[in-house]
């Protein structure tokens, strides 16, 4: 799908210029899921925005597959909804004009029936929870149908089962429509639980790039999957800021 | 609950007025009472002469409201997509918005004559720029990570502007207009009281000249009223229009 040589991107705060991001080489496969895991203030978001060509790169260069990027879905951290629109306007901000009203309806419809929001459509904003707006947010994404996915933190706000049954819920649309995922979490269950790979990131470098071969639907109490869940928790440990204090995995 | 206490405050400050006047403690001449006011006020109404002079004055606000709504918009707009344009015309808008405009009378009648156009040119004047910084102000500060959102949804520059930038200026936008709107009545009624022959601040002017203080008071009272109803009717047509920003509105934020 796309292939990163040498990434990186320098803020400038106050007089000093630091990286956010440096030196990272990913390339991802076409249907892949990919999760990035790392600390806060990692570069998790910054990887992200630069994939989906929010942010340009300082240093390096980001090749897609086929020349230009491919229709990208995003997740903000944040539900960034219209605060002017229903949840079906919010839904339907990218489709309007592009498809009829009959068929945009359809596929707002659906893609709210995706996230359990079916009775909200004609809700605003400020009605929903905080998880609530954050699912109207992935089905404006998912709504797009598009070829990449990039989700940051998009489970967050949500309690453990409806968690749960939006993270099976993204698999199977993953397994049904091919679509090439992105997904940036602080969570290393969450991140071995969905990725085929996971990769690693302390202070804005990749640190490692870990493969979960296991077969979904996956179950997060699966001892093969409390091994990766190790593994990786490992890797961070070791490269972390206080990698010195050497913490113990429980 | 706030209007309800509100009307409280009228209402003593009404009695503190009746018990000045009926007690003889302030001349009758420098402020009547207030069933001196209220005949002075019927017999304007009955001669029609209240309704000649509020219609005209309220004609002259619509005309010079409007005309800076349809001026200053497409401007602020304009200068949202063009900074440069911004940059280079900021200055001399700068200079001219700490102009009074009652301070152009002089040369507004010079150059306009006394008829209308002299005056709607006031309220243009003293209306156009809180519209116009209200809106260039709502687009400048219209969240980048809205702006965002409309990027990743594959918007073009313009749906971006109309779909998102519009409507998230709108709460500045609305301080704007509502600003403005207080502003064009003291722009009118200080161009009126200067040079006219018709209109709530001549009429003002006139029973000033005449020695009438109640009719006087008639004319304040007026333009206080029909100030607050103008008010009342733009919140309740914001509110229609814009029910997202109601929390702002309880607030009195907006
Ligand atoms: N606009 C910006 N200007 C300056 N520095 C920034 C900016 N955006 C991010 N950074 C810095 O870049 C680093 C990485 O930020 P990023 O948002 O990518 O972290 P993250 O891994 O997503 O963290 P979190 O899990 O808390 O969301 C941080 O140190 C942050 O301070
Ligand atoms: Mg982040």
């Amino acid at each position: 799908m796309f292939e990163a040589r040498n990434l990186g991107l320098r803020y400038t705060v106050g007089e000093r210029a630091f990286a956010a991001l440096e030196g990272v080489d990913l390339s991802l496969p076409r249907g892949g899921f990919t999760t990035i895991v790392g600390r806060s203030g990692c570069g998790k978001t910054t990887l992200l925005r630069l994939l989906a060509g929010l942010a340009e790169p300082s240093d390096g260069e980001l090749h897609f597959e086929g020349g230009g990027r491919p229709r990208i879905g995003y997740v903000f951290q944040e539900p960034r909804l219209m605060p002017w629109l229903s949840v079906a306007g919010n839904v339907g901000l990218g489709l309007v004009g592009r498809l009829d009203k009959g068929a945009l309806m359809r596929r707002v419809t659906e893609a709210l029936q995706l996230v359990g929001l079916s009775g909200f459509a004609e809700a605003m904003p400020d009605q929903l929870s905080g998880g609530m707006a954050q699912r109207v947010a992935l089905a404006r994404a998912l709504v797009l149908e598009p070829d990449l996915l990039l989700l940051d933190e998009p489970f967050g706000a949500l309690d453990a089962f409806t968690r749960r049954s939006l993270q099976m819920e993204l698999v199977e649309i993953w397994r049904a429509r091919g679509t090439t995922i992105v997904f940036v979490t602080h969570d290393v269950e969450e991140a071995v639980l969905l990725g085929q790979a996971v990769a690693e990131l302390s202070e804005g470098r990749l640190v490692g790039l870990h493969r979960v071969d296991l077969p979904y639907p996956r179950d997060a109490t699966d001892p093969a999957l409390l091994a990766h869940r190790r593994t990786v928790l490992e890797r961070l440990l070791e490269t972390g800021p206080n990698s010195h204090l050497k913490e113990t995995v429980p | 609950m706030p209007a309800f206490s509100g009307f409280l405050v009228f209402g003593v400050l009404g009695l503190a007025w009746f018990a000045t006047s009926a007690t003889g403690f302030v001349s009758p001449f420098l402020l009547p009472g207030p069933f001196t006011v209220a005949q002075a006020g019927w017999q304007l109404i009955q001669d029609g002469s209240l309704a000649k002079h509020a219609a005209i004055s309220l004609q002259r606000v619509g005309l010079g409201y409007g005309l800076s709504v349809i001026l200053a918009l497409p401007l602020a707009l304009l200068f949202g997509l063009l900074p440069r344009l911004r940059s280079f015309c900021e200055p001399a808008l700068e200079f001219l918005r700490q102009i009074p405009p009652l301070a152009l009378l002089p040369l507004l009648i010079l150059w306009l004559g006394i008829g209308e156009v002299q005056k709607v040119g006031v309220i243009v004047l003293s209306c156009f720029f809180p519209i116009f910084l209200g809106a260039l102000g709502g687009i400048a500060q219209a969240d980048p990570k809205l702006i965002e959102v409309g990027r990743i949804c594959g918007l073009s520059r313009g749906e971006i502007l109309t779909r998102i930038v519009l409507p998230a200026s709108l709460p500045a936008l609305v301080v704007g207009l509502r600003i403005a709107l207080g502003y064009s009545w003291r722009a009118l009624v200080g161009a009126e009281l200067i040079a006219s022959s018709a209109g709530l601040g001549y009429l003002i002017i006139d029973a000033q000249n005449m020695a009438r203080t109640d009719i006087v008071l008639v004319g304040v009272l007026v333009i206080g009223v029909l100030g607050l109803i103008a008010d009342a009717l733009a919140r309740c047509a914001l509110r229609r229009s814009a029910p997202w920003l109601r929390s702002q509105l309880e607030l009195g934020r907006v």
